[in-house]
């Protein structure tokens, strides 16, 4: 079903509320997936791949690649802040969650608390995934208020991506936290690229050589 | 005819239950305790909150099926004799005006305390801002907290 | 003064136990208030609902102070509805103490005297040698004594004394004093009983899908699916009564609340949405503007004459206030527990008004009122919501259809989309200032009228929303003018906390500032000298002093409002200042009641801090939206309340004096929201006319 979010702003209750420059979420697991699919193995075609360079192809691909780790699918999970965004509009979640040390969130207000194993059924239910979570305080890859090479060189660079190298980043465009994007329950848009055009354009990313985009954008 | 148990306050319940059913009817319908409150069914307002596995979880979402194994603690089970140091504070400070949504309150408090035994103001917000209060006891919330960890430091240092 | 008989010696176990203590023996009845056993246990019946609001606390504690019994000691429990034996028991307009509190004073004054003149037969001694303390009535000279359990059956016997002197306020022990609540054991342990949590054998549930058009009928409908899901017992077409018109729906009966849930989900229905226009909020609020420039309306009060004065003007205030529709947003949805037997049905819920539902069912269903038996439970909230006969009736349908005790379970969607909501309200506003005071005031104010659902006459002014408008200036502005401009729509409006009072001070405490301003004057002293009454010249005294209003800092706004609502008079100041990112922040409140004679000081302050939160969330976040005809939000994802975080410090003081007892539970929420635009035009110099507002775009 694909109905606009009718989650409108909140009026005062999102008052702390960072102004979203533009959205987007990603979700970068701390750990690799386990997920792989035969057809769709990027480790094996990566494997396969010669780093080929070029620049110019490259940064073609990060334009895409921006786009979807910029929706409130990805970004809302990457926020600038500690808590995290919520909605197409990325407004504060409400009652305010906190990351906490790991990303799990605190107290009485960890993710899990909510957020179940698989979506929650309905218009505003919390959407779900086994390992829902924020990155933890000590690499918190915010994605809110990047630039095209802000972000592109934060992902490249290891101690801001996870500690990830070409491979690893290679897989996790196939992490399930990831491919959650493209699950996101009722009431919320979809990333704008299919996940397979998205994959597409984060390995041309990655394998002509991880290219950041020009610092001021055009 | 019961497909699967729950273990609540330390009591085996084995009941026939639909495994979608949200484990809050679980424990209201079929468990037969009520002190676990529905007010949204979405995960919005915190009136259902237990502990499973000792993290404070949302009844209303959380699929019977997912509590199967895991032990389940309730307002009815959170102490003795109504003498948690969060039920001992709220009592003393008198917090709740019609109570309904004081079992997720004080279920969701003592996670805070437990994990953080002396919470500041901005602690008590990160914990407490997922529960909703329409009567408004929000003050004599954070005041109560305040006071139950004062209390469950006394009882530490004996 | 209600019509309370005094005295009924029928052995009567009629209540239900809500608290678990001797459950098995309320003993004699003294009067229709009082039991106790002969093990000297007292058992007073709480006559009105509690919804929070502390009727479960304040009517025993007046009955105690009388009667000289320790509360800690008392057992409570909710009477069924029987206002022949009780009064008036509708849980509304803060009228718990103010109306019966000398009564009930009166009741157990005359229990005590009864046990002590008992006391005095048994022992064969004059009565003025005995008192009564803790429970016992002690002969002074021989110190001897007896509990109360040995004299009580001998005590009813007996002819109820009359001309009791009643204590003075300074002999109070227990009247006045901050006493901890007697429902709080039970609400920290999850035993008390709130309508959702009551069960009864058999006891199917049900839940409905109603029109979402408030008004409309079900047309056809397919079950097919609802009936496949397991639990799901039976499907039939229902309708509730709202007022003088019927809701239709269809009632999906299971032997779970989630299976009856999940059936109602599966349903299709369709709907007959004929003979009513279906509106959307802008078009509505765009009919009041118009009707406020193009009417005169119906005259509610006027005194001098304010349009020569208006006419003569070389200048005058002419502004437009408007409040939206509100949601009561209870925390515990509706529900109710019916049980059809043919020639009676018991009912159990949480309910304000049980004597609405008598009369509202007995009619509805042919039966004879006393076979309309109605149990109050605990209320999760009820804000108004609960005072009314929609869902006992819906209830008491289904019972009878299915032929089996039903409790029919709301969910949070159909809580929040089905009304009756407080009716949006929009107010012209005009004034003239000379020499520094108010020379005239007109105010025209155009919404629904609720008197009109309840088959009020159409060609009068609204009197549930005109009453109060200005009240505490009355006296001083003698050219005045309040006029209502009739307006209607499908939507079936109702009371919400506070009733007139929560939109109509936001209007004339808000005007009043912009007169304020207009004379030249502090917002507080053209307040004093306007409200000339003796009690509110102390309040301002009192908010003034608190508050440290002289001394306020440049980078500082306060803001001020007093309200008068169910004869209580409150008074706020707010103060709001700029955080760093340059975003308005409330920093503090302080409220000042005037409720005159009262019962439990604590309790009052968690109403008026209460108030100010339910209050805040109505000036900033909260309001219907209709769409075609619907309400739009449906949960509080969107329809989103004040959290922890949202909160200020908050300071409430009481005035003490002797004047008559006024309400509690809801005066504290009116000036709320106009002491807050108020300050933050002291701050910003924006003058905010319509609620609720963003705080965050200010």
């Amino acid at each position: 079903m694909k109905t606009k979010a009718a989650i409108k702003p909140s009026r005062y209750f999102h008052t702390k509320a960072l102004f979203a420059l533009s959205a987007m979420l990603f979700m970068i697991a701390a750990i690799a997936s386990s997920f792989r699919s035969k057809e769709d193995d990027p480790f094996k075609k990566a494997g396969k791949q010669t780093i080929n360079k070029d620049s110019i192809e490259s940064v073609k691909a990060f334009a895409s690649v921006y786009k979807v780790l910029m929706s409130p699918r990805c970004m809302n999970c990457h926020p600038a802040g500690d808590v995290p965004l919520q909605g197409d509009d990325s407004h504060l979640h409400t009652m305010l969650p906190k990351r906490g040390t790991d990303g799990t969130g605190v107290y009485a207000m960890k993710c899990a608390n909510c957020h179940q194993e698989t979506n929650t059924p309905g218009l505003h239910t919390p959407p779900g995934n086994p390992k829902w979570h924020l990155p933890p305080a000590d690499m918190k890859m915010v994605f809110q208020g990047k630039t095209p090479h802000e972000l592109a060189k934060q992902l490249m660079d290891p101690n801001q991506n996870g500690h990830k190298n070409l491979q690893q980043l290679i897989e996790h465009a196939s992490d399930t936290l990831v491919l959650a994007g493209w699950n996101p329950g009722e009431g919320r848009t979809l990333p704008p690229l299919s996940h397979k055009e998205f994959k597409k354009a984060w390995i041309t990313w990655l394998t002509k050589g991880g290219y950041a985009p020009a610092p001021k954008p055009q | 005819m019961a497909n699967l148990t729950l273990n609540i306050n330390n009591k085996e319940y084995r009941l026939d239950a639909d495994p979608q059913m949200p484990l809050l009817w679980a424990i209201r319908d079929l468990a037969g305790l009520k002190g676990t409150k529905y007010g949204c069914g979405v995960a919005q307002c915190g009136a259902c909150v237990v502990h499973m596995d000792s993290e404070a979880v949302r009844s209303c979402v959380t699929r019977v099926s997912r509590a199967a194994g895991k032990k389940i603690v309730t307002i009815e089970g959170l102490s003795e004799n109504n003498n948690h140091p969060v039920q001992q504070a709220w009592q003393q400070i008198d917090v709740p005006q019609c109570g309904y949504c004081h079992s997720g309150q004080i279920m969701s408090a003592a996670v805070l305390l437990r994990d953080n035994p002396n919470p500041s103001d901005a602690d008590i917000d990160d914990a407490m801002a997922g529960n909703i209060c329409r009567c408004g006891t929000y003050l004599r919330i954070r005041k109560a907290i305040h006071l139950a960890a004062e209390m469950q430091q006394k009882t530490a240092n004996g | 003064m209600l019509a309370l008989g005094y005295f009924w010696k029928a052995d009567a176990r009629e209540a239900e136990i809500i608290k678990a203590i001797d459950a098995d023996d309320f003993g004699v009845e003294l009067n229709a208030w009082v039991h106790i056993n002969t093990s000297g246990k007292v058992t007073i019946f709480s006559h009105r609902a509690e919804m929070g609001q502390g009727a479960y606390q304040a009517i025993p504690q007046i009955l105690a102070e009388e009667l000289e019994v320790n509360l800690s000691e008392v057992n409570v429990v909710f009477a069924k509805g029987d206002n022949k034996k009780y009064g008036n028991q509708v849980t509304g307009g803060s009228s718990t103490v103010r109306t019966a509190y000398k009564n009930l004073l009166k009741l157990g004054a005359t229990a005590r005297e009864m046990l002590i003149q008992a006391a005095a037969n048994k022992w064969n001694v004059l009565k003025t040698d005995c008192y009564a303390e803790g429970g016992h009535v002690y002969h002074r000279p021989s110190g001897k004594k007896f509990h109360y359990g040995e004299l009580v059956t001998e005590a009813a016997k007996l002819e109820p004394p009359k001309g009791i002197l009643l204590k003075k306020r300074t002999d109070y022990k227990l009247i006045g004093k901050p006493l901890p609540r007697l429902d709080t054991w039970i609400k920290t342990n999850g035993t008390a009983v709130f309508g959702l949590d009551k069960e009864i054998p058999d006891m199917l549930y049900a839940a409905v899908e109603r029109n979402p058009r408030l008004r409309g009928k079900v047309k056809s409908f397919d079950d097919s699916a609802a009936r496949r899901i397991r639990g799901v017992k039976d499907v039939i077409k229902v309708k509730m009564g709202v007022f003088s018109t019927y809701r239709e729906g269809v009632a999906v009966i299971a032997d779970s609340t989630w299976a009856a849930m999940q059936g109602k989900k599966a349903l299709k229905v369709v709907w007959d949405d004929s003979g009513f226009e279906h509106l959307s909020t802008d078009e509505i609020y765009k009919r009041m503007r118009e009707s406020l420039k193009t009417k005169e309306g119906l005259v509610f009060k006027k005194q001098g004459d304010p349009a020569i004065i208006f006419k003569n003007a070389a200048k005058k205030l002419d502004v437009i206030y408007e409040t939206p529709y509100q949601y009561h947003a209870c925390m515990e949805p509706l529900n109710c527990i019916a049980h059809y037997q043919g020639d009676k049905v018991e009912i159990w819920g949480p309910i304000q008004a049980p004597d609405w539902i008598q009369d509202f069912v007995s009619k509805e269903m042919n039966l004879p009122r006393e076979k309309v038996i109605v149990n109050m439970t605990f209320l999760g909230g009820g804000f108004g919501r609960k005072a009314f006969m929609d869902y006992p009736h819906e209830a008491a349908v289904i019972s009878k259809a299915i032929n089996a005790p039903v409790q029919v379970v709301w969910s949070r969607e159909d809580d929040a989309t089905q009304g009756p909501y407080r009716p949006g309200m929009m107010y012209r506003c005009e004034g003239v200032i000379k020499n520094g005071a108010i020379d005239a005031f007109k105010v025209k104010l155009a919404g629904q009228n609720n008197d009109h659902w309840r088959s009020g006459k159409k060609g009068e002014p609204n009197r549930s929303s005109s009453e109060g408008f200005l009240k505490p200036y009355y006296d001083t502005i003698k050219n005045l003018s309040i006029n209502d401009v009739p307006f209607e729509t499908p939507i079936p409006t109702m009371w919400w906390r506070s009733v007139y009072a929560s939109t109509n001070g936001f209007a004339y405490e808000s005007f009043m500032d912009e007169l304020a301003l207009e004379a030249g004057k502090d917002p507080l002293e053209f307040r004093r000298m306007h409200m000339q009454d003796e009690r509110v010249q102390k309040l301002i005294d009192k908010l003034e002093e608190v508050s440290g209003w002289k001394n306020r800092k440049q980078n500082e706004g306060y803001g001020v409002a007093i309200t008068e609502c169910f004869e209580s008079t409150v008074g706020q100041i707010v103060k709001v200042s700029r955080n760093t990112d340059g975003k308005v922040k409330i920093d503090h409140v302080w409220a000042v009641m005037d409720c005159g004679w009262y019962v439990n000081p604590d309790t009052i302050k968690a109403q008026v801090e209460g108030s100010i939160v339910m209050g805040l969330g109505a000036a900033v976040n909260h309001q219907v939206t209709f769409k075609d005809g619907k309400a739009v939000d449906n949960n509080f994802s969107t329809y989103q309340m004040p959290r922890i975080n949202d909160i200020p410090p908050i300071e409430v003081y009481i005035m003490d004096n002797e004047e008559e007892a006024g309400g509690v539970g809801e005066p504290g929420l009116p000036p709320f929201a106009p002491a807050l635009t108020n300050a933050i035009y002291d701050l910003t110099g924006k003058r905010i006319r319509k609620l609720p507002f963003n705080l965050a775009e200010v």
